[in-house]
């Protein structure tokens, strides 16, 4: 397997663009191919921010530091770009779509990776979305739905990991998709995150969130503790432990200090 | 005829005196009488200034010069020499059931099923219809939907129309597949003035498309349209307005629907088309249990300017209506909407609605949503919303993050914005076409 990062932040700065307002305030990760990187912190410390900061978000604007996916310089590119060049992100808030349908939506997703003057072959792409539609146990009845239009919480967060698994990421930033899914469905969006993984051992996963139990079924290979805008602690997957037992108050200490 | 007289420079006028009585030439002599009522209406009637609250942001004066607009001298086209963008707007549509085509203000061909000929089903040349007398054309045509006091431009039409279409279905009566009319207006610089009556029977069942094309033209030219619509108890009617001109179109048009006990009718305009659009339109729920949904879709560029003025008379109790017009905007275009819901006294048990919503794709495009209501009468549901918003900037950033370039995204955005109009008719054929254009037109923003 090749081993150069797929991911690698460093000394990432970041605002909110046309306001004197530092969030990031020098991030530092790599992510190798296949592997799972977890971020936790308190609640407003960041890791939504990092996670938009590397999608192109136009709301944020990098001020120090590098992004690179696959040694390509991300901070440079559209937030399409992006997209085409391997990066994925599932938002913690998926926006509505109204009037444009899940079946559109991706198609159009995939026909713009192609060539000018390449046509998408659709009935390959109406078997692959009703297969990852099957994969996350929805209903063939939501490829015609518009795009998170009335969804309700969870079902918004797995059709986030559908697209996921329909435009097949180097990179999937995972923004709190554990959030707002009952135990079944964690498990169901789990089994399909595992099950990409399998059909695309290098895809690099960043996985925000809060709580260890999605940590069960996707198992990381580090943790990192992101306080104040910062990566405060890295390690093993037991972090995750320590941290469900005794919250971030000892890190919030250190980092005032 | 007059093609000569023209060339030689004796330029005749299309609005006058001496148009009136060539149009009549051949009427009988009730309808000669209409049209020099009308005119008399027409004359005495000031032009709708902007002063007045109803054309506040559409001034006729500058956006039409009436005096030098010339007669359409229609009726020179036979059904071989369509023109060819006419034949492929034709050619995208799905069965029908019947077909007028209309080309400058004259029709040139009908058609329909035998089967419906059969059961009593009347399509016609509105021109025709009216000097046989056909049926009660002389008690419904310019009377009880739009008559010429009904103001400046519906007077004029109802003095200078030339032809249209009269279509009857007889009580009971389901016409499955939509019939459909086609219009062209070829000239630059002229008028037409033609107009449909259209009577369902208690317990029939009909669906029309009503399409109208033209270039570009260099010269304001005018297509003034009535639409007279009656359904009578229990029928169900869907009436669709494709308004597709080139630059240079200026469309007035007039509708109104009658809609009596238990019936509904529903109707759709959608304006891409022409330099300026203007629909006057009163739906009249006259018997209870009626229903009427009114829908409207526009997308304007460049100067394009659309006026919407829609009102939704509640004269019967225990009647439903529901108006939703959506607009984008680009460009320099203007879009307005102004809409009243007027429930009359002893109207009880009305449900009413009425949205509007716009989609601001430039900075230098406007519009103006001035929704209202007049309530007479106690236990009824109405509401009435606006709104005017620019794309959504999580929105294209969303859909680009899947990777869509931003001219893609905001295409999405557009078609899926309007769209919510077109599901809420879904008739063969139209959804496909209408989406077809405004991607066409989103092709050149
Ligand atoms: N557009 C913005 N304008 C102003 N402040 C912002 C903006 N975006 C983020 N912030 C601020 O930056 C900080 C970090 O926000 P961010 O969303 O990255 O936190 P988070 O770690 O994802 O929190 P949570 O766990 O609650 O999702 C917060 O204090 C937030 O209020
Ligand atoms: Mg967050």
């Amino acid at each position: 397997m090749n081993d150069s990062p797929v991911l690698v932040v460093t000394g990432l700065a970041a605002g909110v663009a046309d306001e004197d307002l530092d969030i990031l305030k020098g991030v530092d990760l790599a992510i190798r191919p296949g592997e799972i990187h977890a971020i936790m912190g308190p609640n407003g410390s960041g890791k939504s921010t990092l996670a938009k900061v590397i999608a192109g978000h136009p709301g944020y604007e990098a001020t120090d530091g590098s992004a690179e996916l696959n040694g390509e310089d991300l901070l440079e590119m559209e937030p399409d770009e992006r997209a085409r060049a391997g990066v994925f992100m599932a938002f913690q808030y998926p926006v509505e779509i109204p009037g444009v349908s899940i079946a559109n939506f991706m198609r159009t997703a995939l026909q713009s990776r192609l060539e000018d003057g390449e046509e998408l072959d659709l009935f390959d792409f109406q078997e692959l979305l009703m297969e990852r539609m099957e994969l996350l146990d929805m209903d063939a009845s939501f490829a015609q739905r518009p795009v998170n239009d009335g969804f309700s919480g969870g079902e918004k967060k797995r059709n986030e990991i559908l697209q996921m698994a329909v435009l097949n990421p180097a990179l999937a930033v995972m923004d709190e998709t554990d959030s707002g899914l009952d135990i079944d469905a964690l498990k169901v969006v789990a089994h399909g995150v595992n099950t990409l993984r399998k059909e695309n051992p290098e895809m690099a996963v960043l996985l925000i969130t809060h709580y260890q139990r999605i940590l069960n079924h996707i198992v990381p290979d580090r943790v990192h503790v992101m306080v104040g805008g910062r990566i405060v602690e890295s390690g093993g997957p037991q972090i995750a432990l320590e941290l469900e037992a005794q919250g971030y108050e000892e890190y919030r200490k250190a980092h005032a200090a | 005829m007059s093609q000569v007289a023209a060339v030689r420079g004796d330029v005749r006028r299309a609005i006058g005196r001496e148009a009136v009585r060539e149009a009549g030439a051949g009427d009988p002599g009730w309808l000669r009488a209409r049209r020099e009522e009308a005119w008399e209406v027409y004359a005495a009637t000031p032009l709708p200034s902007t002063r007045s609250e109803e054309w506040r942001y559409t001034d006729v004066a500058k956006l039409l010069p009436l005096d030098g607009l010339e007669p359409a001298g229609g009726g020179a086209v036979r059904g071989a020499a369509l023109p060819d963008p006419l034949r492929r707007a034709m050619a995208q549509d799905r069965e029908s059931a019947g077909r007028v085509v209309e080309v400058d203000g004259r029709v040139v061909s009908v058609e329909l099923d035998d089967s419906l000929a059969a059961q009593g089903v009347v399509l016609s040349s509105l021109r025709q219809a009216a000097r046989r007398g056909v049926g009660d054309i002389e008690a419904l045509l310019a009377t009880r939907a739009v008559p010429a006091s009904d103001g400046k431009f519906s007077a004029l039409n109802a003095a200078l129309w030339s032809d249209g279409v009269f279509l009857y279905i007889p009580r009971g009566v389901r016409v499955e597949q939509t019939i459909r009319l086609s219009r062209w207006v070829s000239r630059p610089g002229t008028a037409t003035f033609t107009r449909i009556l259209i009577v369902a029977e208690e317990h029939s069942r009909l669906s029309f498309v009503d399409e109208i094309l033209s270039p570009d033209f260099d010269s304001a030219t005018l297509a003034c349209t009535v639409a007279e619509l009656f359904s009578r108890g229990g029928a169900q009617v869907q009436y669709v307005s494709l308004q597709r001109m080139g630059r240079g179109g200026v469309h007035l048009a007039n509708q109104r629907t009658l809609a009596e006990r238990d019936s509904t009718l529903d109707t759709l305009n959608v304006a891409l088309g022409g330099t300026v659009g203007r629909v006057d339109l009163n739906a009249r729920l006259l018997g209870p249990g009626a229903n009427s949904d009114m829908l409207g879709l526009y997308f304007g560029d460049a100067n394009q300017h659309f006026d919407f003025n829609t009102s939704q008379d509640h004269v019967a109790p225990n009647a439903h209506s529901d108006l939703l017009y959506k607009g984008a905007l680009d460009g320099r275009a203007r879009g307005v909407f102004r809409g009243i819901i007027r429930v009359h006294e002893g109207a009880q048990g009305t449900d009413a609605y009425q949205t509007n919503r716009n989609l601001i794709l430039s900075d230098e495009a406007i519009a103006t949503s001035l929704p209202n209501l007049e309530i007479e009468a106690d236990d009824v549901r109405c509401s009435h919303g606006a709104t005017v918003g620019q794309l959504d900037a999580e929105a294209l950033f969303y859909l680009m993050s899947r990777g869509l370039g931003r001219e893609q995204a905001e295409r999405l955005v557009v078609l899926g914005f309007l769209g919510e109009v077109l599901s809420r008719l879904p008739l063969g054929g139209v959804v496909e076409k209408v989406t077809r254009a405004i991607e066409a037109k989103l092709g050149h923003v």
